[in-house]
């Protein structure tokens, strides 16, 4: 095996036993929480506890919570991510319809703040603009203070009710019964507010860290001898401090990514887009167990893949850090 | 025949003038829709969001209209013998359901059965009293309870008795029978309603299209798309934009801005549902074990401030039951009037005189998620500590609250509101000593007689002289004390007419066959 297949073998084995041991928190700590699905199910109107008793029964919620939690495990080993409670359908066939609109909401909205936030920080920093410089960071500061529903709300309130330029919510005119490209025209017309929305929250992280990574740079000694030995500021710039600078906020994204699966869920809820965040929100509320538990899985697992996939990246850019 | 064709004259009459003119076919209505059903299994379990929907695809024996009165359904007709213990159905003739497999007494037999057999279904426990039924042909079913039980009508108009086909859901797969659970049609319902379902795209929409055969005549919208809007700013947004036609899931903040806007409807009706304060009696230590502390609590809240700065809509509640279904409401048995001085009196008397500090005992106001409950209980907080009693605020997520309030017993005060209909039966489940909402915790031998007496009387007048009775009761006893009618609220483009609301008598309070756009 190579330096790099004994580098993935490495992270791949030590991904798999952490998502182990965060599944086995998580199964304890989600069991913590007060309340249980039966009594939710059952509601404040009717809870009989007859009505509750036969639903624990049904779920084996009554039996003790370490057989509960072999049961899971062991279910998880066969590939079955458990069974929803609420629904009475398997977690995956829930996840597997949620998952498409989230990934590309998000996965979009990432790449979109990432190549934007790193861009105007070089370009502002490249240029030396003191002015666009204070202007782009209390820019960037007040949207990384805004919470992420208020902002949604403020693009509804501007782009579809003042200009009527974008729907309010959803993914299709539920008027229209659009096809081919007059579908995909309308799907991408209904993305672009919360895609927005979501691109303006994550570009100040971006835009701050490569910043400051960038200032960092300028101050390393490298950059002086450089200097002195005559080296163009152009050349400097995409030779040197650009590649090094990127570093940093190449990890955000990696994490970023990870978080993808249920990060954006309160934009999901203000635009009424259906992602697995709300999914999330809503198991977690009714306290389906196994269903928030399959959400987990598949973010620590995604989490692990992004984080895998930003170190090799990352030694890509900078041959300095080894895939050791 | 002729006595039948006037009523028929004067119904189709009725429909037309109420709906406000001659209807018009075709269309799309959009509905702002809270939140996804659970299943479209509409017995299984409690499913709120569900019910909202199912009145399309389903139908029911009998139903409720949005007044809450008893209606014909699938049943045309009704007796019930004297004795009060066997309720006979007559069936409409020719109803099919949605895949062209004729409707029977068979379908009515077997999702009562199912009801019976599975105590998580929501209906089960309305059902406990039913012994047998028996289908003596397809148009007739006959119920048989064992003891006479008045309110079994209103309840099985109600909550999860919707009549579901036998033929695609009593079944089996490699021998053992399908769990209702489970069946495949609970994603692909097939139903006997106005409407026939066409898709649900989670999370997104619920689309459903006319039923040309529905037996209350083709409805006039050829589909209807229930959008689901969980954010009530969004639903707002996307109603005042013209997405859709009827917003569903309006706050009491928006109902003021509302108002305003030319073309939009605001219709609100009074619903058998209230805002109270429950006191903890039975539960753990509390000063309010002592009726003297709870009276004092009642004389020094103003209601009418607390439904002016946390309720705003609805009216301010009087009594100790719901005048939303007037033969049971006592007029008489009045809530405490304001009066502060009594309530720094009745506490001197109580033995919690002002300490030192101003402060005479300090209690826990539990309340859950929801800008109504908290600005409510900031509002009683701040009326309470004017006669020395110290408030806490604890506010829970659902989950935990019901673990806390329900369960635990663990307040001193909490706050619900609740559906208090279709029948004052219901005041067993809030105010019997093991009734299931029961959460103060109160218990009075007397009322428990009177309520179990009356839910075996048929005679109206007779039961009403009984529920009258417990409400002096409570009136003496204060277990709770309640400060605000909820009104049911109707918001839609003026567009919009025959909606369930405006079409009492004839059809279902979730039933959108009538429904035309004048547009």
């Amino acid at each position: 095996m190579n330096h790099f297949g004994r580098f993935l073998a490495r992270r791949i084995v030590a991904a798999v036993i952490l998502i182990f041991m965060v599944m086995t928190l998580n199964f304890f700590v989600i069991h913590l929480a007060p309340g249980d699905p039966a009594t939710i199910m059952t509601g404040i109107e009717q809870p009989s506890q007859e009505v509750v008793q036969a639903l624990k029964a049904k779920y084996g919620l009554d039996q003790p919570i370490f057989v509960q939690y072999i049961k899971y495990i062991s279910n998880l080993f066969r590939g079955d991510l458990g069974y929803s409670y609420v629904y009475d359908q398997s977690s995956w066939s829930l996840i597997r319809e949620r998952i498409f609109p989230t990934l590309i909401l998000t996965i979009t909205g990432s790449v979109l703040a990432f190549i934007i936030g790193v861009y105007l920080a070089i370009f502002v920093s490249f240029l030396k603009a003191k002015f666009g410089d204070t202007v782009v960071s209390v820019i960037s500061y007040i949207l990384y203070a805004t919470p992420s529903f208020w902002l949604g709300l403020i693009m509804i309130l501007i782009f579809s009710s003042k200009l009527s330029w974008f729907p309010t919510s959803g993914m299709f005119n539920l008027r229209e019964t659009y096809t081919g490209f007059a579908k995909i025209a309308d799907f991408i017309h209904h993305l672009t507010l919360p895609l927005l929305t979501l691109m303006l929250i994550q570009m100040p992280v971006f835009y701050r860290v490569t910043r400051a990574s960038i200032l960092q740079n300028f101050k390393e000694d490298y950059v002086t001898t450089l200097t002195a030995v005559g080296i163009s500021r152009e050349r400097l710039f995409r030779k040197y401090i650009v590649k090094n600078a990127i570093i940093p906020p190449l990890t955000i994204f990696g994490i970023t990514l990870g978080f993808a699966i249920t990060g954006s869920a309160l934009i999901e809820i203000v635009f009424a887009w259906p992602g697995m965040g709300r999914l999330m929100l809503d198991a977690i509320f009714r306290r389906d167990y196994q269903l928030i538990l399959a959400i987990y899985f598949l973010m620590a697992i995604f989490i692990s893949i992004a984080m895998i996939l930003t170190d090799i990246v990352t030694a890509i850019v900078d041959p300095r850090i080894s895939l050791t | 025949m002729k006595k039948c064709f006037a009523f028929l004259l004067v119904v189709v009459l009725s429909v037309v003038l109420l709906a406000g003119g001659t209807p018009k076919k075709g269309g799309t209505f959009i509905i702002a829709h809270w939140g996804d059903p659970i299943s479209f299994n509409p017995d299984a379990k409690v499913d709120d969001a569900g019910s909202g929907i199912y009145g399309c695809i389903f139908s029911k024996l009998i139903t409720l209209d949005a007044d809450y009165n008893v209606i014909p359904d699938l049943a045309e007709s009704w007796e019930v013998s004297e004795d009060g213990l066997t309720y006979t159905f007559h069936l409409r003739k020719g109803v099919k359901w949605h895949d062209g497999y004729p409707f029977t007494s068979a379908d009515v037999a077997w999702t009562l059965n199912q009801i019976r057999t599975h105590k998580e279904a929501p209906a089960w426990k309305n059902l406990v009293d039913v012994e047998n039924i028996e289908t003596p042909d397809e148009y007739t079913v006959v119920i048989k309870l064992s003891r006479p039980y008045a309110p079994f009508l209103g309840f099985l108009a109600w909550y999860g008795t919707w009549i579901m086909p036998q033929h695609l859901y009593d079944i089996t797969e490699n021998g053992s029978p399908v769990d209702w659970l489970s069946n495949p049609h609970n994603q692909n319902p097939v139903g006997t309603g106005p409407f026939k379902f066409v898709e649900w795209v989670k999370g997104d929409h619920v689309t459903v299209e006319k039923n040309p055969d529905y037996f209350l005549g083709e409805p006039y919208v050829d589909k209807i798309v229930f959008k689901i809007l969980p954010d009530e700013n969004t639903a707002l947004q996307a109603f005042l934009n013209g997405e859709v036609d009827y917003d569903g899931n309006v706050s009491n903040a928006q109902i003021s801005i509302l108002k305003r806007i030319p073309g939009v409807v605001v219709k609100m009706k009074p619903a058998p549902s209230r805002y109270y304060i429950a006191f903890n009696i039975g539960g753990r230590e509390s000063p309010f074990h002592d009726k003297k502390v709870r009276f004092a609590v009642a004389y020094a809240l103003n209601r009418k401030e607390i439904f002016d700065k946390a309720i705003k809509y609805g009216e301010v509640a009087e009594g100790f039951y719901t005048p939303a279904i007037p033969w049971a409401y006592n007029p008489n048995a009045k809530m405490p009037e304001y009066n502060p001085q009594l309530a720094e009196k009745l506490l001197d008397e109580a033995g919690y005189p002002r300490q030192a500090d101003g402060y005479r005992f300090e209690a826990v106001l539990v309340y859950f998620q929801g800008q109504e409950w908290r600005d409510m209980a900031t509002v009683i907080k701040e009326q309470l500590d004017k006669v020395g009693i110290k408030v806490k605020l604890e506010e829970y997520e659902i989950a935990a609250y019901i673990e806390k309030v329900l369960k635990a017993k663990d307040f001193d005060i909490t706050e619900l509101d609740g559906f208090q209909g279709p029948d004052p039966d219901n005041l067993k489940l809030r105010v019997g000593s093991d009734g299931d909402i029961n959460v103060m915790g109160y218990s009075n031998e007397e009322v428990d007689t009177l309520l179990q007496k009356a839910g075996e009387l048929s005679d109206i007048k007779e039961r009403a002289e009984y529920y009258f009775k417990v409400q002096e009761i409570l009136s003496q006893d204060l277990p709770m004390y309640v400060i605000g009618e909820v009104a049911s609220r109707n918001v839609h483009k003026d567009y919009v007419k025959g909606l369930p609301y405006e079409l009492t008598g004839v059809v279902g309070y979730n039933n959108y066959a009538k429904v035309w756009l004048d547009k």
